[in-house]
């Protein structure tokens, strides 16, 4: 490129604005401070505390669901509940992407029995990860992360690769 | 420690027709359910100064809900259980006026066994949302394996 | 050219005549002009059940007239999820892991007392060393939930720093358990007739260590929130809760204790090994937000020193007595409780002779705190509000049952 010739080798890079911005909301998926039962004192506030550290990865939490990328529903989710969780799920602007984080919300855990329980939140709003653990440790919940981080990646290249074949 | 079931028996004697006995559970006092407010101010004002009530459950006895007060006093270290049985989709009269710990767990007892109450200044659902049972009792079940496979 | 300033406040001026009489929504208490013209109104406003400081999924409804709280609601069961109903269809074992989701936070507690309930029917000694480990863990597991306590009650205010120190302690803590039970959280270590294992020599170890510092750390963590000018301010004074109130209430724990009733059912009704253990009670003077601040910071320290007293005393023997494997307690009724972090956590068991119990009920401290709440934040403002829901420390898992 002439740009390079004029400042040298390799000192200018090109990137797509949508691949930039798909690194962006990678890095830095701020997550809804919405912590429903047990998962929420191992998976939002252990995993944010000193020693595991979500803010390395770029996560921390936001308090009103207009501000945040992510929503993980840590804990049961029951008839009383659900309305709320599919409230704060609307209230998000796109991109979004939703953590089911412990037994109960994957599938009903422990309480799947009790007829008040909805049999995991995905019944309610779409789900893009599933952590399993009763309580998932505060390392899953950070792999569950990297694994969604990964699935963004992916689904910017599907959108170029469908955009591809279309032409 | 043991409450003395002869004082018991005299602090209730002129209020209303009690039964008290001891179980595994301690002193108990079976009283009609219409004079249970009575039984508890009695209680609380006599000498045997039961000031707290710790705890209001319900039971489904099969037959009826069984309503347990849980009393107890600090100044004999002394606890003390009043029973009383209501028909299913009875009235539960509260007993708010003389311990405000009742407040909430009657709402509960009520909304999870199918009562109605009485003399509560806010008798609303507590936990469950309208439309839902009275999950408590023993005749609602809870949900088989194939449910929760297919879910 | 116009001022634009002038033409912003004449539409902010619109906007308020827009709320004149007989427009407000329904529901709304009217208050009529007052000295300086202006309408005022009562203002009706949902907290949770999601918010950042509602310590689970709390709802409060609270009616405010400009920034005080005149009124307000609890709204519970966001997390109702049948502990009572469950126990119902599980054997006498299986209790504990439903107690432990109760209070989250204190779940060695939790699943001693429903192991109390089980063994008081069954008639059942524990060994001595079972006891003595009971104990232990109870009072690790106290300061890891205080510690819980003290992150959150800070954040409530607006302090963020404490809370990763108080994680810190709490990580510790965290890791001495998980090497003596294998989990963070649900620990399934308490179980009827002892406990499940021994401690380790390298948890014994990590215990040690953190004995060498907790002292110096609670006082840090002390002079971090506590000797905070602010923090002071906020909370001196604020939300009393009198002997009278506290006795009709129901109140347990340290919420009972900084109202000045000296009742810890560790001392008063002796469980595990605390009959033999040297400890003392932090009483409060006035009942207030800063008084059950005091009474759990002390309450960390004299839980440090029952943990010294544990490691140096443990006897030797069985963890676990003879019991069979599924239990069949004899028919009966049962109330047993314990002294957990938030109060007095006690199960109510009934047995019909079968596997199963007939009805379990749990006695849950928070439920009651969280009743005294509707009693002492009117009268205060809305920030005092949510200050006051951090100073009576509920878990809404125990609330909900």
């Amino acid at each position: 490129m002439a740009l390079d010739r004029i400042t040298g080798e390799h000192s200018v890079a090109f990137i797509r604005s949508e691949q930039l911005f798909d690194w962006a909301r990678r890095n830095s998926l701020w997550y809804l401070a919405f912590g429903i039962a047990c998962c929420a004192i191992e998976g939002l506030m252990s995993a944010s505390g000193p020693r595991f550290d979500f803010d390395r990865m770029g996560v921390f939490f936001r308090a009103s669901p207009r501000q945040a990328d992510v929503m993980i529903v840590a804990g049961t989710v029951n008839k009383k509940m659900a309305d709320t969780v599919r409230l704060l799920y609307d209230q998000m602007p796109e991109p979004k992407w939703v953590v089911a984080m412990g037994a109960c919300a994957c599938t009903g855990g422990p309480f799947r029995e009790y007829p008040n329980v909805v049999l995991g939140v995905d019944k309610v709003v779409p789900v893009d990860v599933y952590i399993p653990g009763c309580p998932p440790r505060p390392e899953s919940v950070q792999y569950g992360f990297i694994q969604l981080q990964e699935k963004i990646k992916r689904q910017t290249e599907e959108r170029r690769a469908a955009r591809h074949d279309r032409r | 420690m043991l409450p003395d079931t002869t004082v018991v028996k005299t602090v209730l004697a002129g209020v209303t027709q009690a039964e008290v006995s001891t179980s595994s559970l301690g002193v108990v006092v079976h009283v009609p359910h219409d004079d249970a407010a009575a039984t508890l101010s009695a209680l609380k004002a006599s000498d045997l100064g039961f000031v707290m009530l710790v705890d209001l459950l319900g039971t489904d006895t099969g037959e009826d809900v069984e309503i347990t007060y849980h009393l107890r006093s600090f100044s004999r270290d002394e606890e003390l259980f009043v029973k009383c049985a209501l028909s299913y989709d009875g009235v539960l009269r509260s007993v708010w006026n003389v311990y405000a710990s009742a407040l909430l767990p009657e709402r509960e007892t009520a909304e999870l066994f199918g009562l109605t109450l009485a003399g509560h200044p806010n008798p609303a659902r507590l936990l469950t949302t309208d439309g839902e049972g009275p999950l408590l009792r023993r005749s609602v079940p809870i949900r088989t394996l194939e449910e929760v496979r297919d879910r | 050219m116009t001022d634009l300033r002038d033409t912003v406040l004449t539409h902010a001026l619109q906007a308020e005549g827009t709320f004149g009489p007989g427009k407000a929504p329904a529901g709304i208490k009217r208050i009529p002009k007052g000295v300086d013209g202006l309408a005022t109104e009562h203002l009706v406003v949902n907290i949770g059940p999601q918010h950042p400081s509602t310590h689970g999924v709390l709802r409060l409804v609270a009616e405010l007239d400009g920034e005080e709280v005149v009124n307000v609601e609890v709204a519970v069961g966001y997390l109702h999820r049948g502990i009572e109903k469950l126990g119902e269809h599980r054997r006498y074992h299986q209790l504990g892991t439903l107690m432990d989701r109760g209070d989250y936070v204190s779940g060695i507690h939790c699943e001693l007392a429903a192991a109390l309930a089980t063994e008081q029917l069954l008639d059942v000694e524990v060994p001595p060393k079972a006891q003595w480990l009971r104990s232990l863990m109870g009072e690790i597991n106290r300061i890891a939930s205080h510690m819980v306590w003290f992150g959150t009650f800070g954040l409530d205010i607006g302090a963020m720093g404490q809370f990763l120190y108080a994680m810190r302690e709490r990580e510790a803590l965290v890791d001495v358990l998980e090497s003596v039970t294998g989990q963070r959280m649900m620990f399934n270590y308490v179980r009827p007739g002892g406990v499940l294992d021994d401690i380790t020599p390298d948890a014994e170890q990590k215990l040690r260590t953190f004995m060498r510092t907790i002292d110096a750390y609670i006082d840090e963590h002390h002079a971090l929130l506590g000797g905070n000018e602010i923090f002071q301010k906020r909370v001196r004074g604020v939300g009393i809760i009198d002997r009278d109130t506290a006795l009709s209430f129901a109140l347990t724990g340290a919420n009972l204790r900084a109202s000045g009733i000296p009742y810890d059912v560790r001392r008063d009704k002796p469980y595990s090994a605390y009959g033999e253990l040297d400890f003392d009670v932090p009483l409060g003077a006035t009942g207030d937000a800063w008084d059950r601040y005091l009474v759990r910071m002390e309450e960390m320290r004299q839980a440090a020193r029952m943990i010294g007293q544990c490691i140096d005393g443990l006897p030797e023997g069985d963890v676990m007595a003879k019991v069979p494997k599924v239990l069949r307690p004899p028919a009966g009724e049962v109330y047993a409780c314990v002294e957990s972090p938030r109060g007095e956590v006690g199960v109510h068991l009934v047995s019909d002779g079968s596997d199963t119990p007939y009805r379990f009920h749990y006695r849950a401290p928070s439920l009651f705190a969280m009743q005294v709440l509707e009693e002492i934040i009117p009268g205060n403002l809305l920030a005092d509000a949510i200050m006051l829901v951090g100073s009576v420390d509920i878990v809404l898992g125990e609330i909900d049952r």
